[in-house]
């Protein structure tokens, strides 16, 4: 069973759109990237899933319970971390989050909550309005987990942290998700979705445009080639005007950098016209496939695997 | 499986908001009873009295309106205990806390975006609605009945020439509690309708300023007299209160009261919230 799911899921703000028909679920020990421009619909989809927003479509599924807006539904299990966290400044982190634990009757966090606050080199004891913004997203980490959920819903867990407590973030992520915690990661740190998720779906204007394992979504589009030729003063002509589908990405004599799109045999053919002292071929970052998307119209079929995350 | 828990009463948020709001509280309330007992040192001196009477005959006659009317000049040592139930300060005292505790607890976490994390824990919007509810409504109740202990303790304080009839005090205070209370209500359904703060802050104060010189300017000018049954207040000042409990206009109130939480709580459950 999935620990979470969403059929169809639409949400709209009076004639305006925020999602539209979004299908997909997460498995148990699963990292899902969530990845989307600003206003692409990740927060509404977020809030959805929380029961924050009342959807005007579809149904989202928690751990096997329909999520009913506004009642809380299996909020004891799910660790959320919202992408502008914002706390009472006044009382010390402990105490608020102590607070937060203790809705829903969890009393038992606080072992976990000091083991992450030693992790993160946090004192709870300040006030959080004394905090700096970096330690108050390490704040934002430890309500998110310090009652162990099974599902985690993270919207850009890693914001203003400094690399040293990224990469902390992300092992916790990870060691969450090998604990069986279903995760649902959005963020604009394509790096960090491209490390640790198995899985992602892209999302623009409102609507699924792609979901699929990260290493499809990376092969999927445009493939790299760079080519050296033996004479380096020869500057090939660009091949765009005899070959469709094939963008220059760098020219410069003797070096011809160009990504294609379908097969490679028509733009073999045309390099192995000329004398070539070696080929290479590039990978696509996830940010470069990324970006496509967002150079591409029409949404996608939104299906793909079931793949775990890929943590180290 | 399916089937949909409710999660425990969040009694944690409760102590949360009540430790945020005692200080204010606890302010305000002193400042109530200690009104109480200046007044009583005033009244309970017959020259002092005099003195008195003499001051309210120089203010405006809107203003003697404000303080209690006609009933002052007759010199009855009871009525002008209750200068201290009625005094403007002690409605804009009022005010202050029937208006800033829900829109500072709904719309204010709201704004504040710490709303967002409390709905994310187990725990329905229904339930955050009925914390801001207790805390408006026995929070407006109790500074009623301060006020009342400071009758209560003026009178042990002080020797009056003329027995002081406790129960019309306890009856006053009985029956400002509920009209403080609707009012409270009434804030509490601004703070449930509206996201913003100071929305919900400005609709709320105008209702009840609306509410408060519709009442003063209607007992002062003969000719608006009709528009006494416009306001709130008219279920508490125009009623038999000086002689028996005002059942009627009490069952009035408290259905007032309860409705409103009620339009309040359904308005709050089925909104979006602007978090």
């Amino acid at each position: 069973m999935a620990s979470v799911e969403i059929r169809s899921l639409t949400k709209w703000y009076g004639s305006s759109r925020g999602i539209e028909d979004i299908t997909f679920a997460i498995e148990p020990g699963e990292i899902f990237g969530y990845l989307g421009p600003n206003g692409a619909g990740k927060t509404t989809t977020i809030r959805c899933l929380m029961g924050l927003l009342r959807p005007s479509g579809g149904e989202v599924r928690v751990l096997g319970q329909r999520v009913a807006p506004g009642r809380g539904t299996q909020h004891a299990r799910i660790g959320y971390l919202p992408g502008e966290f914002r706390i009472w400044g006044r009382p010390r982190a402990i105490s608020s989050l102590k607070m937060l634990a203790a809705l829903g009757g969890d009393r038992s966090s606080a072992a976990q909550r000091n083991a992450l606050a030693e992790r993160l080199d946090l004192n709870l004891n300040r006030p959080v309005g004394d905090l700096s913004k970096g330690n108050r997203q390490k704040v934002a980490v430890i309500l998110a987990f310090q009652h162990q959920p099974d599902v985690l819903i993270l919207d850009e867990p890693t914001a203003g942290l400094d690399p040293l407590m990224r990469q902390i973030v992300l092992d916790l992520i990870c060691e969450a998700a090998h604990a069986g915690a279903a995760v649902l990661l959005s963020s604009h740190d394509l790096s960090e979705v491209s490390a640790i998720c198995g899985r992602a779906a892209i999302l623009r204007e409102g609507r699924l445009v792609e979901m699929a394992p990260i290493s499809e979504i990376v092969q999927q589009g445009e493939q790299r080639l760079k080519v050296w030729f033996k004479d380096t003063a020869f500057l090939a002509d660009a091949p765009s005007d005899q070959l469709p589908g094939v963008r220059i990405i760098e020219r410069t004599p003797g070096v011809l950098h160009v990504a294609y799109q379908g097969a490679a045999d028509p733009i073999l053919k045309w390099i192995g016209r000329f004398p070539v002292d070696r080929i290479t071929t590039p990978q696509t970052s996830l940010q470069e496939a990324f970006m496509q998307y967002y150079q591409q119209p029409g949404p996608l079929d939104a299906t793909g695997d079931d793949s775990k995350g890929h943590c180290p | 499986m399916t089937r949909l828990s409710r999660p425990p009463f969040p009694f944690g948020l409760l102590w949360f908001w009540f430790l945020r709001l005692l200080p204010a509280w606890l302010g305000i309330a002193a400042i109530m009873f200690l009104m109480q007992i200046a007044i009583a040192a005033i009244v309970h001196d017959n020259a002092n009295v005099r003195t008195f009477l003499g001051f309210l005959r120089l203010l405006p006659s809107i203003v003697r309106t404000a303080l209690g009317g006609d009933m002052l000049d007759s010199g009855d040592m009871t009525a002008l205990l209750t200068v201290g139930y009625q005094h403007p300060f002690i409605m804009f005292l009022y005010m202050v806390y029937a208006v800033g505790v829900p829109t500072g607890l709904l719309a204010g976490e709201i704004q504040h975006g710490t709303m967002e994390l409390i709905l994310s824990r187990p725990i329905t919007k229904v339930q955050v609605y009925i914390c801001t509810a207790i805390l408006t409504l026995v929070g407006m109740f109790s500074l009623v009945m301060v006020m009342f202990l400071g009758t209560v303790a003026s009178v042990h304080l002080y020797a009056f020439s003329e027995p002081i009839d406790l129960s019309l005090f306890f009856r006053l205070a009985i029956n400002g509690g509920l009209l403080a209370s609707t009012f409270g209500a009434f804030a509490l359904l601004c703070a449930a309708s509206f996201g913003r703060l100071y929305l919900a802050i400005g609709i709320a104060v105008g209702f009840l300023t609306l509410n408060y010189f519709i009442a003063i300017v209607a007992a002062w000018w003969p000719r608006l007299e009709f528009m006494r049954k416009a306001t709130l207040f008219y279920l508490m000042y125009y009623s038999a209160i000086w002689r028996e409990w005002p059942l009627e206009n009490m069952a009035k109130l408290a259905a007032i009261l309860l409705g409103t939480v009620i339009v309040g709580g359904v308005v709050w459950r089925r909104r979006d919230l602007p978090l």
